[in-house]
């Protein structure tokens, strides 16, 4: 039903940021990684967005260099209930709007860079794989009011 | 001094290879845990931080796991955020540490802060287990009733967590909703819908552990009472208008609608009432949702689900086909793939109910609806995407009833003409399926067959080949005619390559070689719904000459690429066309039959000499020749069998009809078999070896005996490779039909005497070198009075010494037959399957075979690996080990990755092991097995020992 995971993967197959919300061990999540960029990577952009793979549906989105890739899990028993693809393919445009307000531009190095900040923002918008928030403006104020709050100790703790 | 996060990663992203990498993060890591030894305070916050990189770069940070305990209870506001970041990223659920957090929580949630409750509620809903649920969900609950929209949203979300983790809480919490569902905030209102989805889900479980009926439990109950409440909230989405805050591409908050949707169909699934309540307003959404955006699209395609999940009405659900066949049309792939997914879905639904119970009007609606879009899924069949290919495929299948059998066939053979090689097998399985199922009549469905086997003739598996020989031969004289005509044209055309189509062409020439001598010709009449443009087509072959008949087979086998089963397959032929042709007045084709039979006699291919040898005698027989095989010069007489040279005597009239009869057309298979045959390939069950699979109603007299005689014949031949246990047995229909139609006609004969002699035939075939069998029978020289016997070498027509005088004389000349054709089979298909070992889920067997009927010694396992735990195993290696008497190579196993078994596309890894035995019958075969393989994480490792093969055999 909910988001399994969330992973943003450069055209090299490094991963950028990545977020899980059901447990698989490191080396698992290794492989996984691994398995779904090369998948992503091979596909062209003529074809669908979605893949299916070890009882994950996969829907991915291309921005520049990077991919934004979205895991469901699969019902077991085949087909009730099935995320709404188109949804998340959506959700996954929202989460980039939101990134590009609040850096201006968002790019590859300022999400490698600020690794800690956008996944407040992703705690912002999901919580256990579900969608807690799409509006822009109530993702990134709270975080604006955080990081002042966290601004005055900052000589000490960073 | 520890370097700050952004000082790691620059140092990580300069490293050229993956050992330097390696070797930074394993010093910084050890820096770390100094730090964490020396309870450097100050710097916990940026250790931690730097922990959240490695872990990401998918290094272990296990040793990280107490500094975000000690992190989240800093009275620092900056602290205490990456301690719960940390705490969410590093820990799993079964952490023992996560309890120690419980009352930092608790404090959290109580601060006046809202950011810091904010976060302990995050936290809460992201890895709370069942024991912190039970503590902690009163305090969430206060904060369902919280003044901030903020801390609400996050509260549904934390609450639904916690009552996934406790089941039984879910009663409590029910009315909560009400109020929250009266909330203005967008961000309160979709965790809250998203909250009722999850409780209704927890509350079906619920119902069906305890036995109750889930549609009637209080919880559904009260949210029933809702409905209203949630249509409400989606017309005013709809109606609102611009709304900047949630808007997206001028639709407000999809979102929110997509989650209402999947809400209202998990209430309206089975009932009537709250159906009807929502019709009105998903007509709504269907009809005035935009659907140029992919926002728009994702609420039509959400909307056109619930349409079809609840008792929606037949307008609607006809409403809710056209979303999706206007989705087909579109040109964005996403959409294309979604409509189609969902078409099969449907329909696939639909059917189960229909098998169910009594069709219902709007299922048939629907499905009526979805038919006029048959074009257009069709025209997805020439997608340059081979994922829409294969969902409309896949659609295509569902789709095809009587009516339209025609028109879609004709599009799946278009598109096996264009498909990539390895989907054909499974695509000409599945219009085998369709044929067999909705063909409106014998001439459509041979030709479709034929037309397939031209197509894919190469790909086929021998199941469909089996299956078009049986429809062919089921059919009436007309359709042989037509049938034959056009696989010999077809056959002639081919090069050689599509196998299938000359298996079966081949069979059919022999069979009806008869109706190619006269010409033939067929009008088809217009049907009663078809125009017919002009005069109707009519399809014509000439008459062919026997000659020309022999020859296009010849070429056939002539060809270097030949296998050695189509020339198995021809030389039936042969045998046969010289029974069709006898009377036609050819002596040319005769003499050429007689010496393509003749020419295989020395073959380098024992089966093919076999078959050879005993067509001749067949043939002869019919001729009243005797058949005199010429004694090797150099062989010695050893029993002093003289051979009389060019014997110009007679045989009896008895002999010449039963070899007449046994080259006659065979009887009709029955269609039983068929089925038989499929469930012996796809269930599990074991099935005794049932030999005589056709049943023969050319021998009607004793059926018993015949069934006795072919018994007693077919026994020994797979037990001497240990496979007259195997619970499947596989063998080709061809060969059961060829060895049907050699049997039936001498049924009558059926006494009991004759049989032990070519029971034995058995072991002298397994004879790594054949020599004089007659050695081994030790068998009265005297006999070849009654037939004489030459010695030649590996020549089954020896045994034909063995039976006692008494016996009939037709029974030697047909029944050798039957041995000898059904020996490969069970050599091929027989196997035993012996169990390895269980450990951990994983289950390993061996399949065992002989894969080499003349050498015993050797045989073949397949390991079968089943995984019957939760989660797939990743790095499967089976180890081997083997007594010194036996010699062992491995092949590599199929995937090294074993998912769980009985999961949608789970596939079986095997592994494959042949082993040579050189202590056969004194030694047995013995394994010593070592497995390892990782799951959920934790490296296995086993030792086992397998000595369970069948003494002697293996």
């Amino acid at each position: 039903m909910a988001i399994s995971f969330l992973l943003m993967v450069n055209k090299q197959g490094q991963t950028r940021l990545s977020s899980y919300y059901e447990w698989i061990s490191l080396i698992e999540r290794n492989a996984l990684e691994s398995e779904i960029i090369r998948k992503c990577l091979s596909r062209s952009e003529f074809q669908c967005s979605f893949v299916e793979y070890r009882g994950y549906k996969v829907v991915y989105r291309r921005y520049a260099s990077l991919f934004f890739i979205v895991g469901t899990k699969l019902s077991k028993d085949g087909n009730d209930n099935p995320e709404n693809e188109l949804g998340l393919l959506e959700f996954i445009h929202n989460l980039v709007e939101t990134m590009d307000k609040w850096a201006g531009s968002i790019c590859e190095l300022d999400i490698m860079y600020s690794l800690e900040l956008i996944h407040f923002l992703l705690d912002e918008m999901v919580q256990n794989g579900h969608i807690v928030e799409s509006n822009k403006m109530n993702v990134l104020r709270p975080l604006d009011l955080m990081e002042r709050e966290s601004q005055k100790a900052e000589s000490i703790y960073r | 001094m520890a370097m700050k996060l952004r000082d790691l990663i620059r140092k990580v992203r300069a490293c050229k290879t993956a050992a330097e990498e390696r070797a930074v993060i394993a010093k910084e890591s050890a820096m770390i845990r100094t730090a964490i030894r020396e309870e450097q305070e100050h710097y916990r916050h940026r250790n931690v931080a730097k922990l959240l990189f490695m872990h990401m770069l998918g290094y272990p940070t296990h040793f990280g796991q107490l500094e975000c305990m000690k992190l989240i209870a800093s009275p620092h506001f900056p602290e205490k955020r990456i301690g719960y970041l940390g705490m969410m990223l590093l820990l799993s659920e079964e952490a023992d540490v996560l309890m120690l957090a419980t009352n930092s929580l608790k404090n959290d949630m109580n601060s006046q802060n809202k950011f810091i409750s904010g976060l302990a509620l995050c936290t809460i809903g992201n890895l709370a287990t069942a024991d912190m649920s039970r503590d902690l969900a009163p305090e969430v609950d206060k904060h369902l009733k919280s003044g901030m929209p903020y801390l609400r949203k996050k509260a549904n979300l934390a609450m639904a967590r916690c009552l996934t983790k406790c089941p039984d809480m879910v009663e409590d919490f029910v009315d909560r909703v009400v109020t929250l569902l009266k909330d203005k905030n967008h961000g309160v209102l979709i965790t809250v819908v998203q909250l009722m989805t999850q409780v209704l889900m927890i509350d079906l479980k619920n119902a069906e552990e305890e036995g109750e009926n889930p549609f009637e439990t209080d919880c559904r109950k009260a949210f029933l009472r809702l409905v209203p409440m949630l249509v409400k909230m989606l017309r005013n989405l709809l109606s609102s208008g611009y709304s900047p805050e949630y808007d997206v591409a001028g639709i407000s908050d999809p979102f929110l609608q997509v989650q209402l949707l999947t809400l209202l169909r998990l209430l309206g699934t089975k009932n009537e009432k709250a159906s009807e309540e929502m019709n009105d307003v998903l007509a709504q959404v269907a009809t005035n949702t935009e659907s140029s955006k992919n926002a728009g699209n994702a609420i039509l395609y959400e909307c056109v689900q619930t349409i079809m999940g609840i008792e929606s009405e037949d307008g609607l659900r006809v409403l809710a086909v056209n979303i999706l066949g206007r989705f087909l049309l579109n040109r964005d792939n996403n959409i294309r793939y979604v409509a189609l997914n969902t078409l099969s879905r449907c329909i696939k639904e639909q059917q189960e109910t229909i098998d169910g119970s009594v069709p219902t009007e709007s299922a048939n609606t629907a499905s009526a609806a979805l038919q006029k879009h048959r074009n257009t899924v069709v025209d997805c069949l020439k997608d340059p995407d081979i994922s829409i290919r294969q969902r409309a495929l896949e659609l295509i299948y569902y789709m095809v009833n009587q009516e339209n059998v025609e028109a879609l066939t004709a599009e799946l053979l278009n598109y096996l003409v264009l498909c990539p090689r390895e989907h054909r097998s499974d695509i000409c399985t599945r219009i085998l399926r369709v044929v067999e199922r909705f063909s409106p009549d014998d001439r459509w469905r041979v030709d479709t067959l034929i037309t397939m086997l031209t197509i894919a003739g190469r790909e086929a598996s021998r199941e469909v080949q089996s299956a078009a020989v049986i429809y062919i031969s089921r059919s009436g004289d007309d359709i042989h005619a037509y049938a034959t005509h056009k696989l010999l044209k077809a056959i002639r055309d081919d090069d050689g390559s599509q196998r299938g189509l000359l298996v079966v062409g081949i069979w059919c020439v022999g069979e009806y070689g008869d109706h190619l001598l006269s010409p033939y010709s067929y009008t088809p009449s217009p049907g009663p719904g078809e125009t017919m443009n002009g005069a109707p087509v009519s399809i014509t072959f000439m008459a062919l000459d026997p000659l020309s008949v022999v020859q296009a087979v010849e070429t056939v086998t002539k060809r270097h690429s030949c296998p050695d089963y189509i020339k198995e397959r021809a030389l039936t032929c042969f045998a046969k066309l010289c029974d069709r042709f006898a009377n036609k007045g050819d002596a040319a084709a005769l003499t050429l039959l007689q010496n393509l039979i003749k020419q295989h006699e020395v073959s380098h291919s024992l089966e093919l000499q076999l078959r050879a040898c005993e067509y001749d005698a067949l043939v002869n027989a019919t001729k009243g020749i005797k058949t005199v095989v010429k004694k090797p010069e150099a062989e010695p007489d050893l029993f002093g069998v003289t051979d009389n040279g060019n014997t110009g005597e007679g045989v009896s009239a008895s002999v010449i009809n039963a070899a007449k009869e046994a080259l006659s057309r065979m009887p009709v298979v029955d269609l039983k078999v068929l089925d038989k045959k499929r469930e012996e390939a796809f269930g599990d069950i074991p099935m005794p070896k049932a030999k005589l699979a056709a049943p023969a109603p050319a021998g009607s007299g004793d059926l018993l005996d015949l069934n006795d005689m072919f018994g007693g014949t077919a026994a020994p031949a797979p037990a001497q490779n240990g496979g007259a246990e195997a619970p499947k047995s596989d063998l080709d229909l061809l060969t059961d039909i060829f060895a049907a139609s050699s049997v039936a006609p001498v049924a009558p004969v059926g006494g009991g005497g004759g049989y032990d002699p070519f029971g034995a035939a058995g072991p002298v075939a397994a004879m790594p070198a054949p020599t004089n069998p007659l050695d081994i029978f030790g068998a009265p020289p005297t006999i070849s009075a009654t037939m004489p016997v030459p010695p030649a070498v590996g020549n089954p027509l020896d045994i034909f010494g063995a039976p006692p005088a008494a016996v009939p004389m037709a029974t030697p000349v047909s029944i050798p037959m039957a041995p000898m054709m059904d020996a490969p089979a069970p050599a091929a298909n027989a196997s035993v399957v012996v169990p390895g070992f269980t450990h951990e889920g994983l289950t390993i067997e061996f399949e065992c075979s002989k894969p080499d009927i003349w050498n015993k010694q050797s045989s073949e396992l397949i390991a079968k690996c089943t995984n019957a735990s939760s989660d797939a195993m990743y790095g499967f290696n089976l180890q081997c080990a083997v007594p010194k008497y036996v010699t062992m190579e491995m092949e590599p196993p199929t995937s090294t990755t074993i998912p769980v078994t009985g999961m949608n596309t789970a596939k079986v890894v095997t592994q494959k092991i042949k082993v040579t035995n050189s202590q056969l019958g004194t030694k047995n075969l013995m394994l010593k097995l070592k497995v390892s393989f990782t799951l959920q994480g934790r490296k296995i490792e086993h030792l086992a020992t397998c000595g369970g093969f069948p003494a002697g055999e293996y």
